[in-house]
């Protein structure tokens, strides 16, 4: 199957220790590699301030990877992440599609202005609007 | 700003309309794009989304955001997933 990468978050109880967390944050890891998927990256935000209380707690420690894989590996980790009460909320996003998307629009952009130069040859070699936007 | 000159536009580009909600008609006026809405709205981009999010905590209809009908799909989806990860409030008091 196509390689699809997803953007896991979770939030864990912030009474947890810190070893605990990052204890944590290891096995999810080491499962994402058992199963077959690749970490890609693994961003360890801290305690935040949750925008509403969760289980009447008023913050959280955010936890946020990204991960390469067929989705099987995805389905393991919510079934785990699920019963596992140190962890208060969980979201996986599919990014890859997305990310093609916003990738094919830049290129269509870039592409449009090049075009657009190659017409009317500027007399300065000023920034043009088209690269002056911002990207991603 | 007189009428006649508006007039010579149509509703459309000057981003003027009338909604019926209710029995009578509400005049509106549409905001231009204050933000160039990015090529791939992150839903962790919270100063970003923070934009289209007015005081009581609701997602800013089209009407008055004035970004494109794919773009405010994808802003609302946005906000809604930072609103389940508790980065925004569903209710701002």
């Amino acid at each position: 199957m196509a390689n699809r990468t997803y953007e896991v978050m979770y939030i864990v109880d912030p009474e947890t220790a810190d070893e605990k967390i990052g204890k944590l944050n290891e096995a999810v890891g080491k499962l994402i590699e058992k199963e077959g998927g690749t970490v890609v990256r693994m961003d360890d935000i801290g305690r935040k301030r949750l925008a509403y209380p969760i289980q009447k707690k008023t913050e959280g420690y955010y936890v946020l990877f990204e991960i390469e894989g067929s989705g099987q590996e995805i389905a393991e980790l919510e079934r785990r992440m699920r019963v596992n009460d140190m962890i208060i909320r969980y979201l996986t996003v599919r990014v890859d599609e997305d990310r093609k998307a916003a990738d094919r629009k830049r290129e269509k952009r870039e592409r449009r202005a090049e075009k657009r130069a190659s017409f009317r040859p500027a007399p300065d070699s000023g920034a043009s609007p088209a690269e002056a936007r911002v990207d991603n | 700003m007189a009428d006649r000159d508006l007039e010579m536009l149509n509703d459309r580009d000057i981003g003027v309309g009338e909604d019926v909600i209710g029995d009578r008609p509400r005049r509106y006026q549409r905001r231009r794009p204050r933000n160039v809405v990015p090529d791939y709205v992150d839903w962790k981009d919270v100063d970003f989304l923070r934009n289209f999010i007015p005081e009581r905590g609701k997602i800013m209809p089209r009407r008055i955001s004035g970004v494109s009908a794919k773009d405010q799909r994808r802003i609302a989806q946005a906000i809604k997933r930072a609103r389940s990860m508790a980065l925004i409030p569903f209710v701002a008091d």
